[in-house]
């Protein structure tokens, strides 16, 4: 089989020597099972052997990867400039590394790349923590009650965007190479490396087609979300988005934890030496005052037409500007609302309405 | 590449007082800044923050920029409290600018309203330069009171800048030692000699205005198509990024700030 060629396995005795080697060149981030809440959480890690807890079995972490690519808030200029050069210093950003990022995680990442570097203007700052990103994707070996990844034609692994993949196996791991970057870490480390067996790779796809049986048994009651944008649109009685945001209590975590809501706003401070530094800090646009303007006027000053226009954003004018629906499954904004909101079961509802008006 | 955050260092030259709310402020960026008529800027007030305006001035001016501002929140506020000699700071321009290719041949109908003038000043600037490229340019212009119209120096000019220019303005309501037009600026759309189907209007002021100026000039018989806006919604990066100044799908700072109307007419709450 030709793909084999480019597969390689690796046992977790030597999976670990090579993230210590990678720690060396950079900041490593990984998975960590919290005792207490029993979440994945993703930690930067520096010592060896790696932390009590460290796994790269599961599901998806607590944070997205943006909290590492776009930061919750960071300077994107000081003014007036002190040496006539208003670009950020790339030498001063660390070469990273995140290993065990999920399939949704990474999906999301591109998502924010279309909107953060593609088009006329790119954010500098974004561009160079993502250059020097290097994302080891991991297959997921369960799934959360909350994943939707199926609903959306996801699938619970890496398909695309990563430097490299592990998918776990007896023993080990497979390791699949997605980008030149990835193919020089094996490259450079080949004596932790054995090319991949027969029997590795059907455990994989073995493991890969239960999980996707297990998400798709546990969502079954849930339209796929990949036919919504239509539905989206025709979906403009008031009514059922009050009965959707009837508990929302306004906190802005659904934004603010989901990994592909990108909304920032800049603000303007004081600084050393009589300068004044500019912040980009995350936004949510679920909370009143995001697009209140001068005067107090308010577009969006219903709570019913903020979460209308969180979904709308979602599933209809992303995929008119962008080209994608900007939700990847990954359910965090299930876990995190406080109302018991959840996403699917929305849509489930608007679906319902949208058949049931035709009839 | 470039940091497109940074703002470029400007002078603030001179302060010219319009109306009791309304300020000019004529500024000197630290390098030219080249913008088509309605792109727009984003102005910095050091350790303030930024707001967005599209400049007054001609744009064939780039040395200098002329930006009019109504007093009205924060960063407004502490414009207006600036004095000739103070330092600010611009990025942009950002937008598209008004659609000047399509009003060629055509009857141009400006309608402003208040401080809505000052962007359609870039326009009318633009448009004077060569009038003989259109067939008509008609402006009508409203403010509540008459101390509150603004550049109210050059409307004889304009209105006789050449024969198929004219200029007519409007006060919401009468007041003392006032002989000209009294009534809303939609009242100036009544009876236009205009041929509807050779013409482009644009029309720029507060949201409740731009709502009121759409119908009459639909109730008329101009079509969605015809009519472009200058909408209003809250700005911070200017290029498509922070994601808040959406009219349905189009980024005001990318797509707008002045939009067709037949794009945005379906959009629920379009007019705030």
């Amino acid at each position: 089989m030709s793909f084999l060629v480019h597969m390689y396995y690796i046992d977790a005795t030597n999976f670990e020597r090579l993230l210590k080697k990678l720690s060396g060149e950079g900041e490593l981030y990984v998975p960590v099972r919290n005792a207490e809440t029993e979440k994945l959480r993703l930690e930067r890690v520096d010592t060896f052997p790696l932390p009590e807890g460290t796994t790269f079995d599961g599901y998806r972490t607590v944070e997205p990867l943006k909290a590492i690519a776009q930061l919750l808030r960071y300077p994107v200029a000081e003014y007036p400039s002190t040496d006539g050069d208003d670009m950020p210093d790339e030498a001063s950003f660390p070469k990273t590394f995140i290993v065990g990022a999920r399939g949704c995680d990474i999906l999301a990442m591109a998502l924010i790349d279309k909107v953060q570097i593609e088009g006329e203007f790119a954010d500098a700052f974004y561009k160079i923590r993502r250059d020097k990103m290097v994302v080891v994707g991991a297959d997921c070996t369960e799934c959360g009650k909350s994943c939707f990844c199926t609903l959306l034609g996801n699938k619970p692994w890496p398909e695309r965007g990563f430097d490299l993949s592990v998918a776990k196996v007896r023993g080990g791991y497979v390791v699949e190479p997605g980008t030149e970057v990835g193919e020089k870490i094996v490259g450079n480390n080949r004596d932790l490396f054995a090319g991949a067996q027969d029997q590795h790779v059907r455990e994989r796809g073995q493991s890969r087609a239960a999980l996707v049986r297990r998400l798709e048994t546990q969502n079954a009651a849930y339209p796929k979300t990949d036919t919504l944008p239509p539905i989206v649109r025709g979906a403009l009685t008031d009514e059922i988005w009050e009965d959707i945001c009837a508990h929302c209590i306004e906190c802005g975590g659904c934004t603010n934890i989901c990994p592909t809501c990108y909304c920032f706003l800049l603000y303007d401070q004081a600084a050393d030496g009589g300068h004044f530094q500019r912040i980009s800090a995350m936004d949510s646009c679920q909370v009143t005052g995001y697009s209140r303007m001068a005067g107090m006027l308010n577009p969006r000053a219903r709570l019913i037409d903020r979460v209308k226009h969180r979904y709308y954003h979602k599933y209809d004018y992303l995929v008119l500007s962008h080209g994608a629906i900007y939700c990847t499954g990954c359910g965090r904004c299930i876990d995190v609302c406080s109302a018991s909101i959840d996403m699917r079961d929305a849509f489930r509802r608007i679906k319902d309405k949208a058949g049931s008006r035709k009839e | 590449m470039n940091n497109p955050y940074y703002p470029i260092d400007t002078l603030v030259e001179d302060v010219i007082t319009e109306t009791p709310t309304i300020k000019t402020f004529v500024l000197a960026p630290a390098r030219p800044i080249k913008f088509k008529s309605g792109q727009f800027m984003q102005l910095t007030v050091p350790g303030v923050g930024e707001a967005p305006f599209t400049p007054s001035s001609d744009p064939r001016e780039t040395e200098k920029m002329e930006i009019t501002i109504l007093r009205t929140g924060s960063v407004t506020e502490a414009l207006h409290a600036l004095k000739p000699g103070a330092e600010v700071g611009l990025r942009g321009p950002f937008g598209k600018g008004y659609p000047i290719d399509k009003m060629a041949g055509k009857e141009v109908l400006i309608v402003g309203g208040g401080v809505g003038l000052a962007p359609l000043r870039t326009l009318i600037y633009t448009l004077l330069d060569e009038p003989a490229k259109y067939k008509r340019i008609s402006i009508k212009y409203g403010a509540r009171m008459p101390e509150e119209l603004c550049f109210r120096r050059q409307y004889d000019e304009w209105g006789k800048a050449a024969r198929n220019v004219d200029f007519t303005h409007t006060i919401d309501v009468p007041a003392p030692n006032w002989s000209g037009r009294v009534g809303l600026v939609t009242t100036l759309l009544d009876k236009l000699d205009i041929n509807l189907e050779n013409s482009i209007a644009i029309s720029c002021g507060p949201e409740i205005m731009l709502k009121f100026v759409t119908l009459k000039l639909l109730e008329v018989g101009y079509t969605p198509p015809q009519i472009y806006l200058s909408m209003n919604r809250k700005m911070s990066c200017g290029m498509g990024k922070c994601a808040r100044c959406n009219v349905g799908h189009y980024y005001l700072c990318v797509d707008g700030p002045d939009m067709c109307y037949d794009k945005i007419k379906h959009v629920p709450n379009v007019f705030g």
